[in-house]
């Protein structure tokens, strides 16, 4: 750990102790999930109630939440067998959900109408079945939505929420904008003023729009097209109030985000680019999680070095390159964490070693918990 | 003599979840071809510069740009594919006049795209079938969109020909799907580690792309594989003593600190690699894990080197 950092608490005991938000973001593959639900372990542990929102969990991860893949589990689950927390007792409580972006969006469809009716024209329409997934930024802004939803129900303490892989994981930071500018787009504003001017439609761009989306993809889907914008229109200004919320709330107090990366110079790049655009956009920014760290080993005193120098083949000399490679990656990787360091400035960072195994139960989580809460 | 798997279609998608390394190994595919004199075009689909100067040349961008020569041989070139400029490309090949042109660019292609789901993805691939079809390398190897994101990608052919019917968008998913299902235009490399999620991820997306998208798949790659050590199965003391060394105490304790942790590591490694091999039963290669978290140009040749290796073929011991 270099030297500057000395006065800094490196933990997020803080955090899970007092933050109503969590967002844990980063680049794929560097156990984003695990740490959402690790630090969802560590606030439970506290005696919070608080809910861990996961994107595409590991199937082995999912198992230890009790969230079994391909079924229904859109709605909180109680995560049981944590150690130290009592089921019949006030105490802290771990909850879990997988998040499905199709039925957050069908909720918010709801939420949004008026009557059922108006609801169901939109859910039933092919082209809102067809993107309500894949939209582009849907899953992010869903995971958004999502811990909205959470949020304001007033049912927990904490909500913690693993963005989706992306590359660009600024992308969740974007999506309530991004879904604002769809909606602000000349053609789309046009195509929703009302059935009545739409029946004639004069502006040039919406009938050149939909001239083109005939030509291009055939005239049957021009029907649908019209109808899920127009009957877009109905909740169009609730989903800008709700787009305003959440950027809102994202930005405030009660919330923070976690970036988590591992030592590799590619993570470490994208982290880079993500710190700075929370600090940029002027989000709550609590620390950084460097996960997968390989150990250091003990370093051979000169002198032991020395009287190896003629072992020859057979097994030392097995242990002796795998001793050289593994210091060598060892100082490698922590000559790019402490780029990462001075970069953090005075915020946490929390540095995870690679675990022997895969975390696949509870126990491992709370392993890892008590690192993530227990500072220097 | 490039082993015969590697030049055995003329595009190669690279997938593999995030972390596993396939843009890497996407990298490592393009030098090893241009070592056996290919003329190679390296595709990154999310726009992805970052593996133009690991290449050697520049950061990658729409144009396409050479990256590297070998000399004597073949060279790698790089480029990214972005949506819009794949849309404008596409327009103009459908020989769509002006005025649609006009009025695609009005509505912009986020609306279009909204209405037509899958296009962004359809278009990228649509630009590579192109690419195929004019000729423009011997063999253009496509650096897939990493994490949950490659099987949507390779899927937006099958996935528009539900939900639009006629009209050119509808040729070119006719079009983009042909190509993904002929194994001599196109085939899928599947990137993994030798690590439990990784593994039980690949067999997921090789029983993907093999299965409704119907692509064939090339030898599985398993990256990041520890060098294989077996006198760490010892202790340090019983290697010792095998060997008639004397060890210091220290020098026992520092040897032990790092070979425990690479005997629990090599048995993981063959464990997972045994458990990949009883499930898909398809040859695989491994390529090394290098001492390193900072990949440099020298290590893009060890993985080359290793790529075309002797393959692990199924049932083999």
């Amino acid at each position: 750990m270099s030297s500057q950092r000395i006065d800094i608490d490196d933990s997020f005991a803080d955090e899970v102790a007092t933050a109503a938000l969590i967002v844990t973001c980063g680049p794929g593959g560097v156990g984003k999930t695990t740490t959402a639900a690790a630090l969802g372990v560590a606030a439970a542990r506290a005696g919070r109630r608080v809910v861990v929102v996961t994107v595409d969990p590991a199937r082995r991860l999912a198992d230890a939440l009790g969230l079994a893949p391909g079924e229904a589990s859109d709605e909180p689950h109680r995560v049981t067998g944590l150690p130290g927390i009592d089921a019949d007792k006030a105490s802290g409580e771990l909850w879990a959900l997988m998040l499905d972006a199709a039925s957050t969006f069908d909720r918010l469809v709801h939420e949004q109408t008026a009557n059922v009716k108006q609801a169901e024209a939109i859910l039933q329409n092919p082209v809102y079945r067809a993107i309500s997934g894949s939209l582009s930024g849907a899953q992010e802004y869903m995971a958004i939505e999502r811990l909205h939803q959470l949020h304001t129900s007033g049912e927990w303490d904490l909500v913690i929420v693993d963005t989706p892989p992306s590359r660009h994981a600024i992308d969740l930071l974007e999506a309530p904008d991004r879904l604002i500018g769809f909606l602000s787009h000349p053609v789309y504003r046009t195509l929703t003023v009302g059935q009545r001017a739409f029946a004639k439609v004069t502006n040039a761009a919406a009938s050149m729009f939909l001239w083109a989306v005939r030509r291009l993809a055939g005239p049957q889907i021009v029907e649908d097209t019209i109808e899920f914008f127009r009957s877009l229109a109905n909740i169009e200004p609730g989903l800008r109030k709700r787009a305003g919320e959440v950027s809102v709330l994202l930005r405030s107090e009660t919330a923070t985000f976690v970036v988590v990366s591992s030592p590799r110079a590619e993570a470490i790049g994208e982290a880079e680019h993500l710190i700075g655009a929370l600090r940029d956009g002027d989000f709550p920014f609590a620390g950084v999680v460097v996960n997968l760290i390989h150990p250091m080993p003990i370093e051979l005193a000169p002198a032991d070095r020395a009287a190896l120098a003629d072992i020859g083949d057979g097994p030392l000399a097995d242990h002796l390159a795998w001793h050289d490679e593994l210091i060598e990656l060892a100082r490698a990787e922590r000559d790019e964490i402490a780029v990462l360091e001075d970069l953090a400035e005075d915020v946490a960072v929390v540095e995870l070693p690679l675990m022997s195994v895969d975390v696949h139960d509870v126990a491992g989580l709370v392993g890892l918990a008590d690192r993530l809460v227990g500072g220097n | 003599m490039v082993d015969d798997w590697l030049m055995s279609t003329r595009v190669a998608v690279v997938a593999g979840k995030g972390g596993v390394g396939s843009s890497t190994v996407a990298a490592a595919y393009a030098l090893a071809a241009a070592r056996e004199g290919a003329d190679v075009l390296f595709v990154a689909v999310d726009g992805r510069p970052g593996m133009g100067p690991l290449l050697g040349g520049r950061e990658l961008d729409h144009t396409d740009r050479i990256l590297r020569r070998i000399k004597g041989a073949g060279q790698v070139r790089g480029r990214t594919i972005p949506a819009d400029q794949a849309f404008g490309d596409y327009l103009e090949l459908k020989g769509v006049g002006g005025m649609l042109r006009r009025a695609a660019s009005a509505a912009s292609l986020p609306m279009i795209a909204a209405a037509t789901p899958g296009l962004e993805h359809l278009l990228v691939l649509g630009k590579v079938k192109e690419l195929d079809r004019d000729s423009a390398a011997d063999l253009i190897i496509v650096d897939a969109p990493p994490a949950g994101h490659a099987a949507p990608f390779l899927r937006s052919a099958s996935g528009l020909s539900d939900v639009v019917q006629s009209g050119p968008v509808r040729e070119q998913a006719v079009e983009v799907d042909a190509m993904l299902r002929d194994p001599a235009r196109c085939r899928a490399m599947i990137v993994t580690l030798p690590e439990e999620t990784p593994i039980t991820e690949a067999v997921e997306l090789a029983n993907e792309l093999s299965g409704d998208i119907g692509m064939s798949l090339m030898p599985l790659v398993v990256n990041a594989c520890w060098p294989e050590r077996p006198g760490l199965a010892r202790t340090p003391a019983m290697a010792a003593r095998s060997q008639k060394v004397i060890l210091s105490a220290t020098a026992k304790a520092a040897l032990a600190s790092s070979s425990d942790f690479g005997r629990e590591r090599l048995d993981r490694q063959h464990h997972q690699i045994d458990r990949l091999a009883a499930t898909l039963v398809r040859p695989m290669v491994t390529l090394p894990r290098l001492p390193t978290p900072r990949l440099t140009l020298h290590h893009l040749g060890v993985l080359a080197d290793a790529l075309v290796g002797p393959l692990i073929e199924p049932g083999s011991p």
